[in-house]
C-alpha cells in the first residue's frame, strides 16, 4: 500500500580518474529523521572534493559511485533540517553510514509529508488504510473498513457487529490501539464489536506480526493502530465534512472534524470531531432482517503543544452505540435453534423500521489520555503516556414485564494504562527504546439485572518492562526486543449463595527478532520472528451461563494456562514501475490455544434442551499467505488483486478450529477518466470478491459451512476542486446483482442470508 | 523474583503519582428473575353445564436450580376417560419467589401455550381448547376433554410456552399448532408430561 514515489539517483560528473588509482569505490549510506526514525526521501548528498552527489531514495538510502580512495567531505542537506558535514576516509568499498537529520525549527511547518510513512516503525509486515482507500471506506465500521487490507477479514454477528481478524485471530488475540492507548472493552465476546469510531482515524495501520514486546500481552495475531492526523502547530484552519447515505438499512452517517493552530502561541493546536450514524433494518435479497438497526453518536477532541524540546497532548473520545440484534437469532432452546437453521432464514419478515427493540446492546466507551515527550538531549527522548477508559456494556434480552426494561448483562470496566519509555537514536546506526508499562483494570457487574452474571467481578494488574533495539545500516535494518510481564487477577462472584473468590497470577517473557533488507531499489524483504503470550480471559476461566444465540451453556475452566505463541512472518515487496506486488507468508504455532469445544452433552430444563460447551486447550498451528498486487496497463487502466489463504489446525486432535476464514480473493479493474494531466481522481472501479467454501470444518458445527460465493461491486470516485476547497464524491454499489449468500465468518449465517444490494453515496468536503 | 522488586517499586510510585486507581465492586447476589422453576397443571372436573365438580388436583414439573444445574422432576398426569376438565397452568419462580402467571397474563398478546405430543394427535386422547379471559388464545386457562374410548392409555403431553410470537400468523390460534416456530418468537417453556388415562 506504499505510495510509489520513485527513487531517482542522480549521478553528476562521471569521469574523474586521477593518479592511475582504481576509482570504483562507493560511499553508501542511509538518511533518517532524528525525531522519528523515518527515512528521508530526497535529501541531497554532495561530495565536495569529487563534486558528485546523490539524492536519497524512498528508503532513505543513497550511493555515490566512482570514487577513488582518499579523504572526502560529505554534506547532507534537506529543507528545514540542519546540514550535516562529515569527513570520510574512503579506502575500501564497504563504506556505509547512517546519518540522522535534525529539524531546524518548528516554525517551518512542523510536520512535512515525506511520501507516506507508517505510524509505526517496525521490521514486521505492515499495511495501512489511508488517503483515497480510507475515503472509500468512510461510513463503514472498523471491521468492515479493515477488510480492504489483504490478510484481514472479519468475525461478525450480523451486519453491524464485526470484529477484525488478522491471520485467523481476533478478539483477545489481537490488539487495537485507539490513538496509542490499547482499547479495553469486553473484547472476549464474539458479538462485542470494538468500541471505536473509524472517523477519528486519519490512518488505520495493521501490523501483521506478533508485537507483544512493544505493546504488551495479547498482541498475538497482530495489532491495529487507529490514529488521528497529527495536530497542527500553527494557524491553518481545516474542516472536513463527511456525509454518507446507504439504501440498504436506509443508513445515514455524518461526521465533521475541525483542526486549527494558534499563531500567538507557537506549537499550539487542536482538533475536534463528531459523528452520528443511524440505520434501520437490513435487507437480505428476499426479506428484511428484523431488528437489525443501529444508532451511533461519537465525538473526540484533542489539544496539543509542541516546542523543540517538549511535546504535550491531551485527547478524549466518546463512543456510544445502540445495536439491534436480529430477533430470530435469540432462540429459546436447541429445538428453536434447529428449526431456524433448517428454515435457512428468519421466520419473521417485519419489513423496514428504524426502531430498535430487544434484544439489543447499548455500549458506551470513554477514553481520555495525556501524552508527553521531552527531549533530554539530541539523542534521548523521554515519553510518558497515561490513558483512562470507562466501558459500559448493556445487553437487553426479550424478557417478561418490567424485566424487559432491564439489561440482562450490565458490565462496567475501568482501565488505567501508564507508559513510560525512553527513545534513543544513537549516532548513527542504533536506535531503540526502553520502557515500563502498567495496566490496571476493574470490572464490575452492575447489580439489578435479575440474571446470574456470566463473568465475575475482577481486578487486574499487569506490569511490563521491555527493551527494543534497532540497527540500521544502508539497506539493512535489524531489530530485536525483549519483554517481561507479570499479571495478577483476583475475581469474586456468587455461586448460588456462596461467595467464590480466586487469585491468579501469570508471568511471561516474550521476545522478537526481525530484519528488513532492501535487495535492490525495487525489492524489499522483511522477516520477523516473535513470541507472544496471552493469559486466559476471565470468561474462559469462569463463564457459566446460557448463550441465547447458540442455545448453549458455556462452561469455563479456572485451571487454564496462558497461551504461548511463536509467529514467523515474511514479507516480500516488489515495486517496479507498472507492477506492485506484496506477498506475506506466516506460520504461527500456539501452545495451549484456548477454544470452546462442544462436549456432546446437553442440559435439560423446563425451558428445553441446551448444548454444553467447555473451554479446552490444545496446540494449534496457523499458517498462510496474503498477497496484494496491482498492474498498470495504460495510464488510464489498471488492475488489482488481493487475497488470503489461512490454514489452522488443532495439532493434538488433528482436526480444525471453527470460524477460520476461508480462502478469498478480491480483484478489480479501475479506469481513470479525464485528461492525463489532471491528477485529480475521476475513477471507476469494478471489483469482484470471490470467497471459497470453508472445507476445513470443525468436527461439530450447528450447521455446515455455507457454499462459496461471488459478489460484484462498482465504485466511482471523483475529486472536484472548488478554489482552495476540495470536494470528493463517491458512489458505490455493493452486491451489484443482489445475490443471496452466507459468509462462514458471520455467526448469523445460521439464521439469515447476508446483506443484499446496497447503493451508497459518499460526499466529503474539505475546506 | 528479586530482580523485579525495583520494577514493582517504580510502578508503585508511578501509580501513586497518576492513577485514579479503580477497584471492582463487591459482587452482589443476583436472583434469576426470568426463570420459571415450577409449572403446575391444575385440573378441575367440569359437569355438562360447565360448572366445576369436586376439588381441583395438580401435577407439578419443577427445576429448582434453573437451567444450568440438575434435571427437572416431572409428575405423571392422571386423568379419567370421558371426563371434561378445566386446565389452569400456574407458573412460579422459586428462586426469586415470584408468581409468573400474572406476568404472562399481563402480556397475553406476547405469549401463548401450545399443546402437543401424542396425546393430541391422530384420534386424540385429549382435546384442548383455550378458555382464557376475554376469549384470547393464551392457554393459562383452557378446557380438556378426555376421549371416551381412547385406543391407548399412555401418551405424552408436551406443553410449549412461546414468547414474542406473531399471534396473527395463519394457524397460530390452533392450540395444537405443530409448526409454532414459524410464527416467530422463542420458547420459554418446553415440558413433556407423561399422561395416563384410566
Amino acid at each position: 500500500m506504499k505510495l510509489s514515489t520513485f527513487s531517482i539517483i542522480l549521478f553528476l560528473v562521471g569521469a574523474f580518474s586521477a593518479y592511475g588509482q582504481k576509482c570504483d569505490l562507493s560511499i553508501r549510506g542511509k538518511i533518517l529523521h532524528q525525531e522519528n526514525n523515518d527515512p528521508i526521501v530526497g535529501a541531497y548528498i554532495w561530495i565536495v572534493e569529487s563534486a558528485t552527489g546523490a539524492v536519497s531514495n524512498e528508503n532513505g538510502n543513497f550511493e555515490v559511485k566512482n570514487l577513488c580512495a582518499g579523504t572526502y567531505t560529505l554534506t547532507i542537506q534537506y529543507l528545514g533540517h540542519k546540514e550535516i558535514r562529515d569527513s570520510i576516509l574512503l579506502n575500501s568499498n564497504n563504506f556505509n553510514k547512517t546519518y540522522r537529520l535534525e529539524e531546524e525549527s518548528m516554525d517551518l511547518g512542523g510536520v512535512e509529508i515525506h511520501g507516506h510513512r507508517f505510524d509505526v516503525q517496525t521490521t514486521t509486515s505492515v499495511s495501512a488504510l489511508y488517503g483515497e482507500a480510507l475515503l472509500e471506506a468512510r461510513g463503514e465500521n472498523l471491521g468492515e473498513s479493515l477488510k480492504r487490507i489483504s490478510g484481514v477479514t472479519t468475525f461478525s454477528t450480523g451486519n453491524s457487529i464485526s470484529k477484525p481478524v488478522i491471520h485467523g485471530m481476533h478478539s483477545n488475540r489481537i490488539m487495537i490501539l485507539n490513538n496509542g492507548i490499547r482499547l479495553e472493552g469486553q473484547q472476549w465476546g464474539a458479538e462485542h464489536a470494538p468500541e471505536i469510531d473509524p472517523f477519528v482515524a486519519d490512518e488505520i495501520t495493521v501490523i501483521k506480526g506478533a508485537e507483544t514486546v512493544r505493546y504488551g500481552p495479547e498482541a498475538m495475531g497482530g495489532v491495529i493502530l487507529v490514529n488521528p492526523a497529527p495536530l497542527p502547530t500553527k494557524k491553518d484552519p481545516k474542516t472536513n465534512l463527511y456525509l454518507t447515505g446507504g439504501t440498504n438499512g436506509r443508513m445515514g452517517n455524518i461526521s465533521i472534524s475541525h483542526a486549527n493552530g494558534s499563531n500567538k502561541i507557537k506549537g499550539l493546536g487542536y482538533q475536534v470531531q463528531a459523528s452520528a450514524k443511524r440505520a434501520g433494518n437490513i435487507k437480505s435479497p428476499d426479506y428484511y432482517q428484523g431488528n437489525t438497526g443501529l444508532s451511533e453518536l461519537n465525538f473526540s477532541g484533542s489539544i496539543g503543544y509542541s516546542s523543540s524540546k517538549l511535546g504535550i497532548e491531551g485527547y478524549y473520545s466518546y463512543f456510544n452505540t445502540t445495536l439491534g440484534i436480529l430477533r430470530d437469532s435469540h432462540t429459546g432452546n436447541l429445538d428453536d435453534l434447529t428449526s431456524i437453521i433448517e428454515n435457512g432464514r428468519p421466520f419473521s419478515d417485519p419489513g423496514f423500521t428504524y426502531d430498535i427493540v430487544n434484544p439489543k446492546q447499548v455500549v458506551s466507551h470513554h477514553l481520555g489520555k495525556i501524552k508527553s515527550h521531552y527531549h533530554l538531549s539530541d539523542t534521548w527522548k523521554l515519553n510518558f503516556q497515561y490513558g483512562f477508559q470507562a466501558n459500559n456494556r448493556q445487553e437487553f434480552d426479550k424478557r417478561r414485564g418490567d424485566l424487559n426494561e432491564r439489561a440482562s448483562l450490565d458490565l462496567q470496566l475501568f482501565t488505567n494504562t501508564v507508559d513510560l519509555f525512553l527513545d534513543h537514536n544513537l549516532k548513527n546506526e542504533w536506535s531503540g527504546s526502553f520502557g515500563l508499562n502498567a495496566i490496571q483494570q476493574a470490572n464490575s457487574n452492575i447489580p439489578g439485572t435479575g440474571v446470574t452474571p456470566l463473568i465475575p467481578n475482577y481486578d487486574m494488574l499487569n506490569l511490563g518492562i521491555y527493551a527494543i533495539e534497532k540497527y540500521s545500516k544502508g539497506p539493512l535494518e535489524l531489530e530485536g526486543g525483549l519483554r517481561f510481564d507479570t499479571r495478577s487477577v483476583s475475581t469474586a462472584r456468587y455461586v448460588g449463595s456462596e461467595l467464590q473468590e480466586a487469585d491468579l497470577s501469570y508471568n511471561n517473557f516474550s521476545a522478537f527478532i526481525g530484519g528488513l533488507y532492501q535487495i535492490n531499489p525495487k525489492i524489499t524483504f522483511n522477516s520477523n520472528l516473535g513470541t507472544a503470550w496471552r493469559p486466559p480471559n476471565v470468561n474462559e476461566l469462569f463463564s457459566e451461563g446460557l448463550h441465547h444465540g447458540a442455545a448453549a451453556v458455556e462452561i469455563g475452566d479456572a485451571d487454564l494456562n496462558s497461551e504461548n505463541s511463536v509467529k514467523w512472518v515474511n514479507a516480500l515487496e516488489y515495486d517496479g514501475g507498472r507492477t506492485h506486488l506484496e506477498v506475506t507468508a506466516y506460520a504461527n504455532h500456539i501452545s495451549d490455544y484456548i477454544y470452546l469445544n462442544p462436549t456432546g452433552d446437553t442440559y435439560v430444563s423446563l425451558r428445553g434442551t441446551f448444548n454444553v460447551y467447555e473451554y479446552l486447550q490444545a496446540n494449534a498451528f496457523f499458517y498462510g499467505l496474503d498477497f496484494s498486487g496491482s498492474y498498470v496497463f495504460t495510464e488510464r487502466l489498471s488492475a488489482y488483486a488481493k487475497g488470503s489463504i489461512i490454514r489452522a489446525k488443532n495439532t493434538d486432535e488433528g482436526n480444525y478450529f471453527p470460524f477460520i476464514p476461508s480462502d478469498r480473493m478480491d480483484w478489480g479493474l479501475a479506469y481513470q477518466f479525464g485528461s492525463l494531466s489532471n491528477s485529480k481522481t475521476n475513477k471507476l472501479t469494478l471489483s469482484n470478491l470471490l470467497v471459497a467454501k470453508q472445507k476445513r470444518e470443525p468436527d461439530f458445527d450447528l450447521a455446515p459451512a455455507p457454499p462459496a460465493y461471488a459478489i460484484f461491486n462498482i465504485a466511482y470516485q471523483k475529486q472536484i476542486a472548488l478554489g482552495e476547497d476540495k470536494l470528493n464524491l463517491g458512489v458505490q454499489v455493493q452486491n451489484l446483482f443482489n445475490s443471496s449468500y452466507k459468509e462462514y465468518m458471520n455467526r448469523f449465517r445460521y439464521f439469515t442470508d447476508d446483506m443484499g444490494r446496497n447503493i451508497l453515496l459518499k460526499i466529503n468536503y474539505q475546506f | 523474583m528479586k530482580q523485579f522488586k525495583n520494577l514493582y517499586v517504580l510502578s508503585a510510585i508511578l501509580f501513586s503519582m497518576v492513577l485514579i486507581s479503580c477497584e471492582s465492586d463487591d459482587p452482589v447476589m443476583e436472583n434469576d428473575e426470568e426463570v420459571i422453576t415450577d409449572v403446575t397443571l391444575r385440573f378441575t372436573e367440569l359437569d355438562n353445564s360447565g360448572a366445576t365438580v369436586g376439588d381441583p388436583f395438580e401435577f407439578l414439573a419443577s427445576d429448582p436450580q434453573g437451567i444450568e444445574l440438575g434435571t427437572p422432576t416431572i409428575e405423571t398426569v392422571n386423568l379419567t376417560k370421558g371426563k371434561t376438565y378445566k386446565l389452569e397452568i400456574l407458573l412460579y419462580n422459586s428462586i426469586a419467589d415470584e408468581d409468573i402467571t400474572e406476568e404472562v397474563q399481563e402480556e397475553s398478546d406476547e405469549h401463548q401455550f401450545y399443546f402437543l405430543g401424542s396425546a393430541f394427535v391422530g384420534s386424540p386422547i385429549l382435546t384442548y381448547s383455550y378458555n382464557d379471559l376475554n376469549g384470547e388464545a393464551l392457554g393459562l386457562v383452557g378446557e380438556v376433554i378426555v376421549a371416551e374410548n381412547p385406543s391407548f392409555n399412555n401418551a405424552n403431553m408436551r406443553i410449549v410456552l412461546r414468547h414474542d410470537l406473531d399471534k396473527n400468523f395463519p394457524g397460530a390460534d390452533n392450540p395444537n399448532f405443530e409448526n409454532f416456530v414459524s410464527a416467530g418468537g422463542e420458547t420459554d417453556l418446553d415440558i413433556t408430561f407423561p399422561l395416563v388415562v384410566n
